[in-house]
């Protein structure tokens, strides 16, 4: 087979892929900006029909999706800021060989790794229900505190910077904290936005805690708000039928934040993927 | 003690919301578990009544059946798209594609589900669309239970596929160039140097890849609690869902905890097993 035909059918099959993760996305976006009928009548919409913001604004209006919206950017931005601050603390510790009883506590927390979230979700939930914390957005905070992907990444991050600095800082009388904040955050960042970046999409996606930890609609999550949505459930108390256009219009409420940050941090995730990988 | 100070939000967390919920799921599965007030202990009956149960049976299966679909086509994409992306030439392009591709991985499956089952409806979704204008009647791609399980495949390996591409990519940059100069030198064309030389270059990777998975099909919940419906939970149904529906629709606390256990401890048998299999396999 020729160069140019090998070239071409590569290049066929690949934009074939992508088409199929495109297509989808533009269909919701189209299918958002319809009128309510538009959005349900049969056909390959690939353009708004009778263009409107009907579904944008019903779904802020009439399903109040302002509230879960609020609820998920509180969860995600707290719960990032305190994840990536514990971890990067833990991972701090672990990297001095100074530490007393380093290598049991590196075993204790690589075998959470090996207990997935969803194996424990209940004895979880009765957690959180003894220490009284069930149907806040504390304890949704609080769940995933930390991770032990991330004391290691940032571990291993920490061991990389080169010694010297820290005998340096160390002759001047600078203690572990003042190490800690004033030198290796500063020479981590590419570190931290990672683990960060990680943590706020996981936050953001998030279903499953809120599933299990919250119980009414004024804390729910806009996961959890727009899968009610979209099966037609709670939200639907009125009795209304929710048209094809205000579910998609969630869905592009959804990934929006995503979408607009991926391209600045997608060097990020590709290191962070890569880092996970090769841990191992 | 400053690093101690430093880990005590870890320890704490760790102690609180992880070892302590593994021992108290312990206790609670031997207990008729009533989240206020007595709480008998049962012995064994918890687990005994989990093997008896047929829908914890028939979940077992489902994972089985959705978990080795996943595991075959989603382990094979990833590598095909990796290879192809890494023949083009035109860096922009290439990095363009690489990005689309792993858009989805992003996503909610909240979003993901929420999308696929617009796409599939029979009623106004683009893919009935467009078999209709192929004139092929409507398909119910979601209320078919034959058709059920490969929605879930296919939509799971969809997400995941620019996930598991990356990391592969990441191995063929660090492949030694040596190699595919002499091969040149050698006269090979573009085909043999994928054979030869990538794709067992890649085996390490491949491993790492599959143990990742293999561990990550004991997770799928969120997918089929956002997916399923009342037509296809016969087909699709998995582990955890059922340990969620015992849990918090039946309020079989004791029996879902004790089905839990008995999947986690399969699980982590599973994962040394695979885990030592690798090892051994590489030296």
């Amino acid at each position: 087979m020729g160069n140019a035909a090998f070239v071409a059918i590569n290049l066929l099959f690949l934009a074939m892929i992508a088409s199929t993760m495109i297509v989808p996305l533009w269909n919701a976006v189209a299918v958002s900006f319809s009128s309510d009928l538009g959005s349900m009548q049969p056909g390959i919409l690939m353009w708004p029909r009778d263009f409107g913001f009907t579904g944008y604004t019903s779904i802020w209006t009439v399903l109040d999706l302002w509230q879960p919206f609020e609820n998920s950017v509180i969860v995600s931005v707290v719960g990032t800021t305190v994840h990536v601050l514990f971890s990067a603390l833990a991972g701090y510790a672990l990297a001095q060989s100074a530490l007393p009883m380093r290598r049991t506590i590196t075993v204790g927390i690589l075998v959470t790794m090996m207990i997935p979230f969803e194996a424990i979700m209940i004895p979880f939930y009765v957690t959180v229900q003894e220490l009284g914390l069930l149907n806040t957005l504390t304890a949704l905070i609080l769940s995933g505190m930390v991770s032990g992907f991330s004391i290691l990444l940032m571990r291993n991050f920490f061991l990389s910077i080169p010694g010297d600095v820290f005998e340096s800082a160390r002759m001047d009388g600078a203690g572990h904290f003042r190490l800690f904040f004033q030198i290796c955050m500063p020479l981590s960042k590419a570190g931290l936005a990672t683990v960060a970046l990680f943590e706020f999409v996981g936050r953001w996606n998030n279903l499953l805690s809120t599933v299990l930890l919250i119980n009414s609609a004024s804390k729910d999550t806009l996961q959890v708000a727009l899968n009610s949505l979209i099966n037609q459930q709670s939200s639907t108390s009125s009795g209304t039928l929710i048209t094809t256009n205000v579910k998609m219009a969630g869905i592009i409420i959804a990934v929006l934040p995503l979408i607009l940050a991926y391209p600045f941090a997608q060097k990020y995730f590709v290191k962070g993927i890569f880092l996970g990988s090769s841990k191992e | 003690m400053p690093l101690y100070a430093m880990l005590l939000p870890t320890i704490a967390y760790f102690l609180i919301f992880t070892y302590y919920p593994l021992a108290h799921a312990v206790v609670i599965s031997m207990q008729q578990f009533n989240l206020i007030g007595h709480r008998p202990f049962v012995g064994m009956r918890n687990f005994l009544a989990v093997l008896a149960d047929p829908n914890f049976w028939s979940s077992f299966r489902n994972t089985l059946v959705l978990g080795t679909g996943i595991l075959v086509i989603g382990f094979v994409a990833p590598i095909l798209i990796a290879l192809s992306l890494n023949e083009v030439m035109q860096g922009w392009l290439k990095r363009s594609l690489q990005m689309i591709i792993y858009l989805p991985h992003l996503f909610s499956w909240v979003v993901v589900g929420g999308l696929w089952i617009q796409l599939l409806a029979p009623d106004g979704g683009l893919v009935n669309a467009v078999l209709w204008a192929l004139g092929i009647p409507p398909v119910q791609f979601m209320s078919d239970p034959q058709l059920a399980r490969w929605v879930i495949i296919l939509v799971s390996v969809w997400k995941d596929m620019g996930f598991n591409c990356i990391i592969y990519l990441a191995a063929i940059v660090g492949i030694n160039p040596a190699l595919y100069e002499s091969a040149r030198v050698d006269g090979a064309h573009r085909w043999h140097e994928i054979i030869y030389i990538t794709i067992p270059s890649l085996a390490r990777t491949m491993q790492v890849v599959a143990l990742l998975s293999i561990m990550g099909l004991l997770r799928l919940f969120d997918q089929i609690y956002v997916m399923r419906n009342a037509v296809i939970e016969p087909q699709v149904n998995v582990l955890m869902t059922y340990v969620y529906d015992q849990g918090f629709q039946q309020m079989n606390i004791g029996q879902a905890t004790a089905s839990a256990l008995l999947i986690l401890t399969v699980t982590l048998f599973l994962t040394l097993f695979t885990r030592r299999l690798i090892r051994y396999d590489t030296v």
